[in-house]
């Protein structure tokens, strides 16, 4: 539900990862290859989508060279561009399918590129760095291909890829949902987070905190915060480990993926499908890591996750985008409480038995603390509907925090068809405004739809309000009224501008 | 720490380590021909006797130039002698059976006997409990007797007891009748303002030995003591050498534990409710302070210190007195420690009956703190004492201050920090914080009381005039054991208060901790949890301090959960730091924008989105809120300056309506002039 879902057959959706500064001469084309998904189509199908790809490229470079084309609409398929490193490119393809439901946001899918993109970056580095490393290509190939692959697998249900449809409207990917504190629990929190931060002596970490799926605290910029944040709703928090059990956020979609998995997970075959790419394992470490694995996580004896991802008793490391410093990743759960710790490399000297050191200090030091913050935050945490506001369907965004709030999806989903496709649309008029023009400006919107709900956006200095009211007897005056009294209760005031 | 004790040490001088001492000058009951030297501990007067005469200094305040009074008296033996609780009257035992008033104004004088041969007073005391105002102790009970003013004695109640020794305080209004072979079974009766309060009769734990099978209890060894108004009672047990404590509850008496000890002669004082327990033969006292379970001494054992002159200039208000024996003033060697002949007098007082003088006991905080290690139940101790508040105080801000400049660990800071703000958080609770009577009021009743101490108990034996008729009134007993009322009254505490720590804490290490902020952030934090648990409030600059050092170094993604959250409060003052901050960080400047407009300070908001360029969204929230303090040249020149004609005629026309009379300003001229201007050569 909520997704536009198609066949995983070879037409509904590619993905290409390409390097513009390699293959460029005739009949070396196959070294631009990094991926390519499908992974069973033949080298010319390949070729001919990161051909034309390429060639879009070159050309609206002519006219904008800053910023190339960001999608190319065809009769029948949309391309979706995104520059994730300089003259890397990962390009999707989707086909407009007849279906209804295959309606979506350009916006929205590039964001999907942008989030396996940093994924993939914090935990294996830049993929220029890796070609550098490894000038063949090799090496690059076989981390891409079953990262990509392992993340593609979340959006599959069932058999059917499904992408972010207009349905999910009042979503935003690639930002972080934050739990809401009362004082005294904040400086709990904070004082925990102090407690944490010393754990390794006299370098200092870094955590981040989360509760269920939400937020609760981080020492992180906001990007690194997305992509840790992402990281752990996908695999580390309660419910991830756990999976199966009901999941609310949109971050995990397809809990149960077993058939997908099992075909292609295993590097080897990835590999093997395509024998002129060198053997995913073949040179390196010996071994690919792939982070995004499933059900690879689960809680030790001692609170802290652990697994054989990294190899066993292997603690993994990230890459940090802000300061680019590599840090090792301790998670440790208590409850419904997540506390992701990192460790700089600098702290460890003495390999694991310095980890097990830093476990053990946040046992010692932080242990009483934790449960104090846990208590504290169940007994003020209002469940899953807690950001529920009847008669509003809204989502906010905080641009410069990278952080948004919406209302529950259960409450979405009652939302007629039409109110979402207005929505969707609006949504797609800032986007494109808002990329038009790069700097912030305040913005406000109100549509009335077919069926007479209001539709409307708000944007000020980085906040963005999306709204969708359904009460068809309201007037424009009615509805601006119930956007300012949201924004005065909810959002401090930030959107009561007249 | 106790196995430390080193016994062999002489007594001090005024260089050794010492934690509590002795102060010259002392108080001097030289007088000639003397023939005796009392302490009434219900007036806390020291009382020396002639032939005739009763000199009576006052010891409380202590003040060794306090004249003494004068009265005279008929001759005669004195085995005892106390002033009622008003002062007017002075009783004398002169016998185990006979007992003397006298009326200091009318000179009245009375006498009173008990029948002699079968049984003998052992004490007297005078009470205010609204029943009685004299308990005579015999060996065969205890006798209430209500007193007019013309000193005429009715008998009001009888305790019938076989008595072998009494002890009593006046502190404690608590009298312990030893009876049995061993003298270890005691009744105790409260006679106290709410009336006479029997407790159920207990035993003392007497450990037998060998040599000795059936140990016989002393009531030398015997001491009630009162601390943080509560009564203790500690009894000495030679065999065992343990000191064991018991607690007065209105119902029960529990036993508390045992210290051990190391003389066999031994004393006690209470300075500032610190139990200072004098080993006697081994020269050295041992603090501990029984507020909490712990039984363990405040700091390692130490003789008792004398101390010499302090400044120059004390010799000059040396009284008569003091040439007497002048050289106690040059030389330590003098003032010999735990001599014989000292007595220990309750609460805090020494007299020395060989040179007939008092001394008062004083704590050294300082050494104390100087010698311990553990600075968090360092700190819980100096934040109770009262008497040197002031000093304990200046104590615990430097203690606070060191643990922080020596990046003691954050987990000890937190403690020590929780300590401080709880103390503080429980005095204004108790209403004790910033109050500064620094006097003890005593009772302002005198009495004339016997002292706790041993020499006055001796048993004595005479008839006695039953002038007095037995009335059995039922003692009601339901009311609570508790310490004088007055002794804890007294006020100025030790407490700190947040603000407080800011200004003389964190203020004050942050210059130095610069190049480190990241500590002192996450001591700021504990201490923002410790006053909130607390629910205290706090000055405001702690929030500007913690914007500072969180942006100093760097860390952003905090500063704005901390004000998300309202960790840091919304104010001004919070507002402004997060814009400064927020120079180097535009999400925090924009926090602080937020914080300016959520406290409805206009016309800053306004004047910082027009800094940041936002004229336009200024100026359409100035017209919302009708806001024209904002100098109408700013939206002028901002427009201008971004060289946007359309917005500089827009402005001109929204100003001319927000502002009555803008047509007429200067600023409308000079902008309408250049916007014509500037369209028309633009035209051209």
């Amino acid at each position: 539900m909520g997704m536009a879902s198609m066949s995983s057959g070879s037409e509904s959706l590619r993905l290409c990862v390409f390097d513009l500064r390699r293959g460029q001469n005739e009949g070396q084309e196959l070294d631009k290859i990094l991926f390519f998904y499908p992974p069973d189509q033949t080298f010319s199908t390949q070729l001919s989508v990161i051909g034309l790809s390429e060639g879009l490229i070159t050309f609206t470079r002519l006219f904008s060279p800053e910023a190339a084309c960001e999608v190319i609409e065809a009769e029948r398929h949309s391309h979706v561009f995104y520059e994730a490193e300089p003259d890397i490119w990962m390009v999707m393809v989707v086909e407009k399918n007849k279906e209804i439901e295959a309606i979506w946001r350009v916006d929205a899918l590039q964001r999907i590129l942008k989030e396996v993109h940093s994924l993939f970056v914090m935990f294996h580095g830049s993929i220029r760095a890796l070609l550098e490393k490894e000038p063949t290509g090799g090496l690059t190939r076989s981390h891409l291909y079953p990262f990509i692959t392992d993340y593609l697998n979340d959006l599959f249900v069932g058999k059917k890829l499904q992408l972010p449809s207009f349905r999910e409207t009042l979503k935003e990917r690639g930002t972080v949902q934050m739990l809401t504190l009362a004082r005294d629990a904040a400086i709990e929190v904070q004082s925990l987070v102090g407690v944490l931060d010393s754990c390794a002596g006299t370098v200092r970490c870094h955590s981040m905190i989360l509760f269920h799926d939400l937020l609760v605290s981080t020492t992180l910029s906001p990007d690194d915060t997305v992509d840790v944040f992402t990281y752990s709703v996908m695999r580390l928090t309660r419910n991830a480990i756990s999976s199966g059990t009901s999941s609310w956020s949109y971050l995990r979609k397809g809990s149960t993926l077993s058939q997908i998995s099992s075909r292609s997970s295993s590097p080897q075959l990835l590999g093997s499908s395509d024998p002129s790419l060198p053997s995913g394992n073949g040179n390196n470490a010996g071994r690919v890591i792939r982070p995004l694995q499933h059900d690879k996580w689960s809680k030790g004896t001692d609170g802290f996750l652990v697994t054989d991802i990294w190899g066993r008793d292997a603690t993994p490391t990230i890459l940090l985008q802000q300061t680019q410093e590599r840090v090792y990743l301790l998670t440790y759960q208590y409850k419904n409480l997540t506390l992701v710790l990192l460790v700089p490399d600098n702290a460890i000297v003495n390999g694991e038995l310095d980890i097990s050191f830093v476990k053990h200090q946040v046992i010692e030091n932080a242990s009483a603390k934790i449960l104090k913050v846990e208590e504290k935050i169940t007994k003020g945490w209002g469940g899953e509907n807690a950001y529920h506001v009847s008669g509003y369907r809204y989502l906010i965004v905080d641009t410069d925090m990278e952080v948004s709030r919406a209302s529950p999806p259960g409450k979405v989903a009652t939302l007629a068809k039409e109110t979402l496709l207005a929505q969707n649309k609006l949504r797609e008029t800032v986007d494109t405004e808002k990329s038009r023009t790069k700097e912030e400006k305040d913005m406000e919107i109100s549509i009335r739809a077919k069926n007479n709900a209001w539709v409307m956006a708000r944007l000020t200095r980085g906040k963005e309000l999306y709204m969708a009211l359904e009460k068809a007897s309201e007037t424009l005056l009615d509805a601006t009224d119930s956007v300012q009294s949201f924004s005065h209760k909810y959002c401090s005031g930030v959107f009561s501008m007249d | 720490m106790p196995s430390r004790i080193s016994s062999s040490q002489p007594s001090a001088g005024s260089g050794a380590l010492s934690h509590v001492y002795i102060q010259h000058p002392c108080l001097r009951c030289d007088i000639p021909e003397s023939s005796g030297l009392f302490y009434d501990d219900a007036n806390r007067l020291l009382i020396c006797t002639t032939s005739s005469q009763v000199f009576s200094w006052q010891t409380d305040p202590f003040d060794p130039v306090v004249p003494p009074s004068v009265d005279s008296i008929s001759e005669g033996p004195i085995l005892s002698i106390r002033f009622s609780l008003d002062k007017k009257a002075i009783a004398v035992q002169r016998s185990d059976c006979e007992i003397q008033f006298f009326h200091r104004e009318t000179k009245q004088t009375l006498t009173h006997k008990c029948k002699a041969g079968s049984e003998s007073i052992l004490g007297f005391f005078w009470s205010d409990s609204p029943l009685c105002d004299l308990a005579v102790v015999k060996t065969s009970g205890m006798d209430l007797f209500a007193c007019d003013s013309m000193l005429n004695l009715r008998l009001v109640e009888t305790r019938k007891v076989n008595v072998n020794w009494y002890t009593y305080t006046h502190e404690t209004r608590l009298v312990l009748l030893a009876s049995g072979l061993q003298c270890k079974t005691i009744s105790a009766f409260q006679v106290s303002n709410a009336g006479v309060v029997r407790l159920p009769k207990f035993e003392m734990i007497m450990t037998k030995s060998e040599s000795n099978s059936k140990p016989i209890l002393s009531s030398g060894d015997v001491h009630l003591v009162t601390v943080y108004g509560r009564i203790y009672c500690l009894q000495v047990d030679r065999e065992a050498m343990l000191l064991h404590t018991y607690r007065f509850y209105r119902d029960a008496v529990v036993p508390q534990g045992s210290l051990p000890i190391y003389s066999s002669k031994l004393s006690v004082s209470v300075v500032d409710n610190v139990l200072l327990v004098h080993q006697i033969d081994a020269k050295v006292v041992i603090i501990y302070d029984i507020f909490v379970d712990s039984r363990a001494p405040v700091s390692a054992p130490l003789p008792l210190l004398w101390r010499g002159h302090q400044g120059s200039d004390t010799s000059s208000q040396a009284t008569i007195k003091e040439n007497e024996n002048s050289e106690s003033s040059t030389s330590n060697e003098n003032v010999a420690m735990y001599e014989d002949a000292w007595t220990f007098l309750v609460p805090d007082l020494i007299l020395d009956q060989t040179n007939k003088v008092l001394w008062r006991v004083n704590l050294d905080l300082e050494a104390i703190s100087a010698s311990s290690s553990d600075r968090t139940s360092l700190l819980d101790f100096l934040q109770r004492r009262k008497v040197e508040a002031n000093k304990a105080k200046q104590l615990c801000l430097g203690i606070a201050r060191a643990i922080i400049l020596e990046r003691r660990p954050a987990t000890q800071v937190t403690q020590a920090i929780d300590v401080l703000v709880k103390a503080y958080s429980f005095s204004v609770k108790a209403g004790t914080y910033k109050e500064t009577k620094n006097e003890r009021t005593t009772a302002t009743t005198p009495t004339v009381g016997a002292s706790p101490d041993n020499e006055r108990d001796r048993p004595s034996g005479s008839s006695i005039d039953e002038d007095v008729e037995m009335n059995l009134p039922s003692g009601s007993e339901e009311n609570m054991i508790c310490a004088d009322e007055q002794q804890e009254s007294q006020l100025s505490s030790a407490a700190i208060s947040p603000d407080e720590l800011y200004k003389f804490v964190f203020a004050s290490v942050e210059e130095t901790m610069v190049e480190e902020p990241e500590y002192l952030i996450a001591i700021i934090t504990q201490f923002l949890r410790s006053i909130s648990a607390e629910k205290l409030k706090v000055d405001l600059n702690i929030y500007v301090m913690t914007i500072r050092l969180l942006a100093r170094s760097k860390r952003f993604a905090e500063l704005s959960l901390f004000t998300t959250n309202k960790i840091i409060e919304p104010s001004k003052e919070v507002a402004l730091q997060l814009l400064e901050s927020g120079r180097q960080n535009l999400r925090i400047r924009k926090l602080g924008l937020d914080m300016l407009r959520q406290l409805s300070l206009h016309h800053d908001y306004i004047t910082c989105l027009v800094q940041d360029g936002y004229y336009l969204e200024a100026l359409r929230y100035a017209q919302k809120h009708k806001v024209t303090s904002v100098r109408s040249s700013l939206y002028l020149e901002a427009a201008f300056a971004s060289n946007d004609l359309q917005h500089l005629a827009a402005i001109l026309r929204v100003l001319t309506e927000l502002i009555p009379g803008f047509k007429e300003t200067t600023e409308y001229f000079t902008f309408h002039g250049l916007l014509n201007e500037t369209s028309s050569s633009v035209a051209v």
